[in-house]
């Protein structure tokens, strides 16, 4: 309990303290992770806790998106409603949506409630640029973060500060929720829906309530990253924005609360940071996923318990630097990975194809800062020496924690 | 004499061209233990499964404390006072004991889907949940998630889950389908303290129980309610002889 408390009371501190340790862009990327981290949260309240596996939660992000950016430029940050408090435009219009999509997505469970919510998303994603008015069509809509409160939102640390109090008074409330009756009914409506409704609860208006206020929060999200980027397109509505909240959960893992905000923070953080050096970041991203999936359906935040268990079964004195190795062993299999995809993906591209055939010889390829020749033994051998150390150091790894 | 606490008339139940349930006619008084026993495809559980509305009749009527409650959602019989457990155990196998307990009995709350208060802040809720589990003696038992508990250990669970609304009707089927004789014999004590004043019908092909436990006993046959009256009537009649306790006999 202790631990816990000093974890998060660091981890606010820390977040507090970004604007001052990091750079312009930088800060950027952390509202973006901010935001993915929120609407992870808030996707995992329906497909983590109440077991209703959605695949088109774009919609709810979406329309709290443009809801907001019509707000922003009906209202004029003015009034009722200044440039800190949109969000809640957002919050109302992902509530209403998510009422309506979740009174007929709930009729069903299993596979057709993932069809019918893939199918309401869809149908957004396909209206949305016929739309113009209401869409803004190819271009979008754009508008203005409007003084407010003293406050000009000019710069990126007060656009930073105030999704980091949005953000954190949603996960409050999220968080709040899993301890409220509505929380724990939602748990058993993922584990027993029917002996729910043997106990005398209606089970679709428990459903409809845990999407209207997943649909809420996700509606929040969208809100924020209008409020950040000052403009909304309807390629929010984008079945990959679906997929990759479903990603970001299960990779950071449904089952603990922070979790699928870990997960959406570091994806996203990765692809800020990775997505300008290669072209493959989205199969980085998908082979993550599998070997996630496959080796720790927990997610990420399951390695944190599986590396207790071994402290606590090996002591700390033995178990640390194998799970040291571990870390290395993972480490080097990336390296070994994200080498050979990177010189495939080079060798494979049509530009080179062109150069090779002009040329009528292998050319040398640019990678990491340097030239590697295509033929040469070095540029093979790198990713195989690799790959097999860092998979004979996880073999003996696993085989010692075990 | 009071009006019955259930009434069944003229209930019938298809399945496409077979007729499971035909014409069933059944009164049960309040306070009453009725069992129901016939042999394997009777229809005992499609009966069960029509009074707590699982399913809904094809024809005839069904009627609750003078209330026709006919077709109606389960949750909303359940709100009436009719409660019932399942013949394939029906719980939360990943929540805890505890957890599945408080979840029955939150719906006795004012406001059971409440989201803006937390649940250990209701006022009793805890108490009651604490009562239920020691009352099936569950109670040292309560950090354990309910997956894991042995099977008589789940069955007691389910009868503690059907309490929870404290409801005037108790439906049970095959409650000690699998259980030792050591196990029946603390299940049937346990069935006969908290059932002590509601009406009960219970579904078991334990003859012993059934002998010792009901007031009045159903012969349900193919779907057909064929003789009812207290063990000893039922003993002696001779078409339930023929039907079915003779071959259990000769068995």
């Amino acid at each position: 309990m202790r631990t816990s408390l000093t974890l998060l009371l660091g981890g606010l501190a820390l977040l507090a303290a970004l604007p001052a340790l990091l750079s312009a862009g930088l800060l950027n990327a952390a509202v973006q992770m901010l935001i993915a981290a929120l609407f992870a949260s808030a996707y995992s309240l329906l497909a983590g806790r109440a077991g209703m596996l959605s695949f088109g939660h774009a919609a709810y992000f979406g329309v709290g998106a443009f809801a907001t950016v019509h707000g922003m430029n009906a209202i004029n940050g003015t009034g009722l409603l200044p440039t800190p408090l949109m969000p809640l435009v957002g919050a109302a219009a992902g509530l209403v949506l998510g009422i309506v999509a979740g009174w007929f997505a709930t009729q069903r469970s299993g596979t057709a409630f993932a069809m019918i919510t893939l199918a309401i998303a869809e149908l957004l994603h396909a209206l949305a640029p016929q739309l113009k008015g209401l869409f803004g069509g190819e271009s979008g809509i754009s508008s203005m973060r409007m003084p407010a409160w003293g406050l000009n939102f000019g710069s990126t640390t007060q656009v930073y500060y105030l999704t980091l109090a949005w953000v954190l008074l949603s996960l409050a409330l999220l968080h709040f929720h899993t301890r409220t009756p509505a929380g724990r009914l939602t748990l058993g409506l993922r584990e027993n829906s029917h002996r729910l409704r043997f106990l005398g609860y209606d089970v679709h208006r428990l459903g409809v309530s845990a999407f209207a206020i997943s649909g809420l929060f996700s509606g929040v999200a969208g809100a924020l990253q209008v409020v950040a980027n000052e403009s909304a397109n309807y390629v929010v509505f984008d079945a990959g924005v679906s997929a990759g909240v479903v990603l970001n959960s299960y990779i950071g893992g449904v089952s603990v609360f922070l979790g699928p905000a870990l997960g959406a923070a570091l994806m996203s953080f990765f692809g800020y940071a990775v997505s300008d050096a290669t072209q493959a970041w989205l199969l980085y991203q998908g082979v993550l996923f599998v070997l996630v999936m496959m080796f720790m359906p927990q997610g990420l935040v399951g390695l944190g318990g599986a590396a207790a268990r071994g402290v606590s079964k090996l002591g700390a004195a033995r178990a640390v630097p194998l799970l040291l190795l571990w870390l290395v062993a993972v480490l080097l299999l990336a390296a070994g990975t994200v080498f050979l995809v990177e010189l495939l993906q080079r060798l494979c591209s049509q530009d080179y194809r062109a150069l090779a055939r002009a040329a009528a010889t292998w050319p040398p390829v640019t990678m990491f800062g340097r030239s590697w020749t295509a033929t040469g033994l070095a540029t093979w051998a790198w990713p195989v020496v690799l790959l097999a150390s860092g998979g004979a150091l996880l073999a003996f790894a696993r085989r010692a924690l075990k | 004499m009071n009006a019955p606490i259930l009434e069944l008339r003229g209930l019938r139940k298809s399945f496409g061209e077979t007729e499971i349930i035909r014409g069933v006619d059944l009164a049960l008084d309040a306070g009453e233990r009725r069992a129901l026993i016939g042999p394997n495809g009777a229809g005992k559980s499609t009966l069960f499964h029509l009074i707590s509305g699982n399913l809904a009749p094809t024809e005839g009527s069904i009627a609750f404390d003078g209330r026709d409650i006919t077709g109606w959602a389960p949750q909303r019989i359940n709100r009436l006072g009719l409660a019932r457990s399942f013949q394939i155990t029906n719980i939360f196998p990943k929540l805890t004991v505890f957890e599945n307990i408080r979840l029955a009995v939150l719906r006795q709350q004012p406001q059971p889907t409440a989201f803006w208060r937390r649940v250990d802040r209701l006022p009793g809720l805890r108490e009651a949940t604490d009562q239920l589990l020691e009352r099936v003696r569950l109670h040292p038992r309560a950090a354990t998630l309910a997956g894991e508990l042995s099977y008589s250990e789940q069955r007691s669970l389910e009868i503690a889950m059907t309490l929870a609304s404290d409801p005037r009707l108790i439906l049970l089927d095959e409650p000690m389908a699998g259980m030792s004789a050591e196990e029946t014999d603390y299940t049937l004590a346990l069935i006969r303290e908290v059932t002590a004043g509601r009406a009960l019908l219970i579904v078991e092909h334990d003859m012993d129980v059934v002998f010792s436990l009901a007031d009045r006993i159903s012969v349900l046959v193919y779907g057909q309610v064929i003789a009812t009256g207290t063990p000893d009537e039922i003993r002696r009649h001779q078409g339930v002889r023929e039907a079915y306790l003779g071959e259990e006999v000769a068995a």
